[in-house]
């Protein structure tokens, strides 16, 4: 049978003893009273012990009983200053009584015989009585002595001394119900206790004592209920859609990306735009379409050769081309507008001077005038890049694609689709098949327009590539709603699963 | 991008030829179309087209569509010949429509037999190429009419704003004024004429109005249905070369059902032309160049047969490819355009992927670097990461954290950047929740904890995330700098527990600090304090003020602080 140390204690302490009440338990086995509680409901219901319980009437001392207790009764009060002076009026008392207790104090002194009443020019004199000064502790002084003692006692033995009502009407004492309890050994816990039980103190912490005393030794470990619940807690942790960006972002850096950065998120139509050989009056350059800044409103134009060329490749074309023929403004290209696409980063890129051949990326916030709601967002992520090399072609660029298919999304299955942008062609669109989301969009491409490349200085082809994560951040983060990418919400932060 | 619906039986009478609907999926690749959803209605199957091309309206209709795969499939080869013959009908433009709407250009095609769907097609492709291709009308606006209700010549002319006539789906006059007020396309679209002193108005030899361009057509005239035969066409803009174009798409698409081209000899005050003009185009590459760039081994016969099934009539010549494109494209700039045509033609799916081998290495940016080693060592500290948004508005940035910044920009204090004094504002915000960008962080932090105080404190916050300040002397005139901030809110909350994190990231970073004191109404007085490293202020700390609580909402005490991280970085490298 297994026993717990507590209930081995117990069990030890009842063999002596063989009945006791449950306060004695605690006292002799030293244990808290819910461990000795425990321990002898374990004890009963493996029939080694049995608890018995009976409830009785006890009187305890009320407030003001245990502050009489301290001070004297209100007439021993009285009758010690009749006793010195013989004689007292009731101002004389209220220096030892209260005004509660000054009321009835008069009759009081009168029932017992202490004193005599009578009036002098108006006013009630008190006289003490030979009773009074002979007077000695009376049945009622005893119970409340007896009741400041023990704190509480049976009703019955008070109600030897002095009526309960007594008591109650003078707000000494009052009348509770207690449960006391036994505990009894059985003939089995007896039989236990001859054979002789094995006691080990029971630990439930290993504690730096213990292990340095070598004490453990002599103890035992509480067993754990190991399927017990416990509390929940939230370990400090990565936003989870930057962890993933964060995944994205090392995954090409293997893949051979060089990582470009750019000092503001505010950008001139120029790079946004103008660089990427998209005119000034395309769609996408609309007000409802493109932010404008309220303040500052304009930034500067990059060197004077560079704009030249850009201004030209616009209006009468570079490289072979006619170019879009209409009268390209500067001042349109100064204005300033929250960046719009990562590929302005692109241009900038390539204006400032790369490695040919070379491979690039960024990873950038960018904005677009839309309203935020579960399938859109204000401002979001765009993974960007591009590759330059004097002898890339279009498959090159499909193989680029196809490659980031495999190593970011697994996906094993792609198709390509033409498509358009207004700085590249040929354009792609790539799907990748996903193995739970079928068929997804997930990326596009296409070689940078020549109008476009030849104005920034690159002669060799460019090609550049976007890659849209969002769907697959989503999926990988378990969410519907695309808001949760830039959560708001703790409870779900707390909870979301490790992305690595 | 345009998107339409066309029925499958439609384009397949257009072709001659039956397909599934899994062919029909590789089909619309040849018509830069995606096959985006198909469904079925009353028997018929319908197919929803995204068109990619923003600079291609003759593929934004079934009959456009139909033409290029008949041609990719080669049932059809080179250059599409059309036949234009001279009509006696004349149309005038006058003088005063100078600055009001100047060009028009016109047509006649006759003999058509329209069915719903036709009739659909035709009506979906003129109000696709007037939105996409004509900017919402303001560069193109196309009417079609029912010629035999008009009685030529015809005059586009500047209209009193008081002339009335029936607008398409009225049945009363309304003047000019009136159409703009209270018809639904006045409404649309009356402010690309609104500010004139005329309005333009296209009428026959008897005075009956066609229509208000680019508003409406007339009820009498400019309802077309399958009875109609005969259709008139128009076209106005501001740019010849553009609406001519456009008319070109309109008037082929129509041919393709059947009917008869005829020109129109529009007499402007100082010239005319006769429209419309469909003498193909020139242009010419190298064969070498599409064939560099494909990165496909194609031989000369190769090119020229993926040329004309594009529709081009090809003459090669010396290593080159003479072409000659069809009068509804205007969208060859250069040899890349002919280039992705040849690529079509192929199938982009027929084109084994290539991987480049290209020596070189990847490098991720030592800053970004820098910023994850940061945010690496908040995890450690127990912080939940957050990422929040730049975009805000001038209320958070200013007024809810308890600054005169916010209504009384001339009051603004020097906060030491911690904010700065100006907003990066924008003009045209979607909504002004969204209309600024921010300039310190710690509005977003306690924007987040505004919307959590329903869930389990300790709240233990932080982001590495962008303010975006203004800096006259860069190119963008701004600067989006990498700051740390940390919010940490529960009952107990103090100072110190802000000051333990920031001194514990001190160390780690290997910087000595100083704090002091400062009076910031963004915090409680006594505890707060600059942030000082090298004698450069890099950022601020403190408790934050139960104003501050109270505007955000948040009932629990908020200990918090905020830096520039550029200045604690130093190249690992050194």
């Amino acid at each position: 049978m297994e026993l717990s140390y507590q209930e081995k204690l117990t069990l030890i302490k009842l063999g002596e003893l063989k009945k006791a009440k449950f306060k004695e338990l605690v006292e002799k086995t030293g244990l808290e009273q819910v461990a000795v509680m425990r321990a002898a409901l374990g004890l009963q219901a493996k029939g080694l012990a049995k608890l018995h319980e009976r409830s009785e009437k006890v009187v305890k001392l009320t407030e003001t009983g245990r502050e009489y207790a301290k001070i004297g009764l209100p007439e021993w009060r009285a009758l010690k200053v009749l006793r010195e002076k013989g004689k007292a009026t009731l101002d004389d008392l209220r220096e030892v009584l209260s005004e509660d207790e000054l009321k009835p104090i008069v009759g009081l002194l009168r029932r017992e015989g202490w004193a005599s009443v009578r009036k002098e020019d108006g006013k009630l004199v008190l006289e003490v009585t030979e009773k009074g000064l002979k007077a000695e502790e009376r049945p009622i002084d005893r119970a409340l002595k007896l009741l400041a003692e023990k704190g509480s006692v049976p009703a019955k033995e008070i109600e030897k001394l002095v009526p309960l009502k007594e008591l109650k009407r003078r707000k000494i004492g009052g009348e509770e119900t207690v449960t006391e309890r036994t505990v009894e050994i059985t003939p089995a816990g007896e039989e236990l206790v001859r054979k002789g039980i094995e006691l080990k103190k029971e630990v439930s912490v290993l504690t730096p004592e213990l292990i340095k005393s070598g004490k453990w030794r002599e103890v035992e470990f509480r067993r754990f209920d190991i399927r017990a619940p416990v509390r929940r807690i939230y370990p400090g942790k990565k936003q989870p859609y930057r962890a993933f960006l964060d995944k994205i972002r090392r995954r090409l850096i293997e893949m051979g990306f060089i990582e470009m950065t750019v000092e503001s998120l505010i950008e001139t139509q120029f790079w946004n735009f103008d660089a990427l050989f998209q005119p000034q009056n395309h769609p996408a350059r609309e007000w409802t379409d493109t932010y404008q800044l309220k303040y500052p409103k304009s930034g500067y134009l990059p060197e004077k050769e560079l704009v030249e060329r850009v201004k030209t490749a616009h209006e009468r074309g570079l490289a072979g081309s006619r170019g879009w023929g209409y009268t390209w403004s500067p001042e349109r290209a100064m204005l300033l507008m929250p960046r719009a696409h990562g590929t302005a980063l692109s241009g900038r890129q390539l204006a400032k001077g790369v490695e040919i051949p070379g491979k690039y990326f960024t990873i950038q916030r960018v904005f677009r005038p839309d309203v935020l709601d579960r399938t859109h967002l204000i401002e979001f992520n765009q993974v960007d890049g591009f590759v330059v090399g004097e002898d890339l072609t279009f498959r090159h660029l499909l193989g680029i694609l196809k490659r980031f298919a495999v190593e970011i999304a697994g996906a094993k299955k792609v198709k390509f689709l033409p498509d358009y942008y207004p700085f590249t062609e040929p354009s792609v669109q790539m799907s990748a098949y996903h193995p739970e989301l079928g068929w997804v969009e997930f990326g596009g491409a296409g070689i940078f327009r020549e109008e476009m490349t030849k104005a920034l200085g690159i002669d060799a082809p460019v090609i550049a590539w976007g890659i849209g994560i969002d769907r697959l951040a989503m999926f990988k983060l378990g969410i519907d709603d695309i808001r949760y990418l830039f959560s708001y919400d703790l409870r779900w932060l707390r909870e979301a699963k490790l992305v690595w | 991008m345009p998107k339409f619906d066309v029925s499958k039986s439609d384009l397949e009478r257009l072709i001659g030829k039956s397909f599934t609907v899994e062919e029909w999926e590789d089909l619309f690749l040849y018509a830069k179309c995606e096959l985006d959803d198909f469904w079925e209605e009353n028997g018929e199957i319908y197919f929803k087209a995204d068109s990619k091309d923003t600079n291609r309206p003759d593929l934004w209709s079934a009959e456009g569509i139909a033409r290029q795969i008949k041609w990719a499939l080669g049932m059809e080869k080179g250059l599409p010949r059309y036949k234009v013959e001279k009509s006696d009908v004349v149309v005038y433009v006058d003088e005063k429509l100078k600055d009001i709407r100047p060009y028009g250009v016109y047509a006649i095609v006759e003999g058509l037999k329209l069915d719903e769907e036709a009739l659909k097609q035709m009506i979906n492709l003129q109000e696709k190429v007037a939105l996409t291709f004509g900017r919402r009308r303001r560069e193109v606006a196309i009417g079609i009419f029912d010629f035999d209700r008009v009685k030529p010549p015809i005059y586009y002319r500047a209209a009193e704003k008081t002339e009335k006539f029936v607008p398409l789906g009225f049945t009363e006059e309304l003047t000019l004024e009136e159409i703009l007020e209270k018809h639904e396309k006045g409404k649309e679209y009356g402010h690309l004429i609104k500010h004139k002193p005329y309005y333009p108005l296209l009428v026959d030899s008897e005075g009956k109005v066609l229509s208000m361009p680019p508003i409406i057509n007339s009820e009498i005239t400019g309802r077309v249905t399958t009875e109609t035969k005969n259709v008139f066409v128009d076209v106005t803009g501001w740019d010849l070369r553009k609406i001519m174009l456009a008319l070109n798409v309109v008037v082929t698409a129509l041919s393709e059902r059947g009917g008869k081209i005829r020109s129109v000899k529009v007499i402007y005050p100082d010239f005319e032309i006769e429209t419309p003009d469909l003498t193909p185009k020139p242009f010419e590459v190298e064969l070498d160049y599409i064939r560099k760039l494909a990165g496909l081994e194609l031989s000369d016969g190769e090119i020229k047969e993926l040329l004309e099934r594009m529709m081009y009539g090809v003459k090669l010549e010396d290593g080159r490819a003479k072409l000659l494109y069809p009068a509804f494209r205007d969208d060859i700039m250069h040899a890349r355009d002919v280039l992705e045509d040849v690529l079509i033609a192929y199938g982009y799916n027929e084109i084994e992927p290539e991987e480049p081998k290209l020596a070189v290495q990847g490098r991720g940016d030592k800053f970004t670097d820098f910023e994850d080693a940061v945010r690496e060592l908040m995890v450690g500290f127990g912080l939940q990461e957050v990422m929040t948004f730049n975009l805000t508005n001038r209320e958070a940035q200013f007024s809810k954290m308890h600054l005169p910044c916010g209504e009384h920009p001339e009051e603004c204090a020097d906060y030491f950047n911690h904010p700065p004094t100006e907003l990066v504002e924008i003009e045209n915000p979607v909504s002004p929740k969204w209309s600024a960008l921010r300039n310190w962080l710690l509005p977003s932090l306690l924007d987040f904890l505004s919307q959590n105080t329903h869930e389990e404190y300790p709240q233990k916050i932080f982001e590495v995330g962008k303010a975006t300040l203004i800096d006259e002397s860069r190119e963008t005139k701004t600067v989006s700098e990498s700051k740390l901030a940390v919010a940490l809110a529960h009952p107990r909350v103090t100072f110190t527990e802000a000051k333990e994190i920031l001194d514990s990231v001190m160390r780690h970073l290997g910087f000595e600090y100083e704090l002091e004191e400062v009076e910031h109404p963004s915090f409680i007085p006594g505890r707060a304090g600059k942030i000082v490293v090298g004698g450069e202020v890099i950022g601020v700390i403190g408790e934050v003020h139960p104003t501050v609580l109270e505007n955000w909402g948040l009932e629990m005490s908020v200990a918090t602080f905020e830096l520039f991280l550029r200045p604690l970085y130093t190249d690992p490298y050194l």
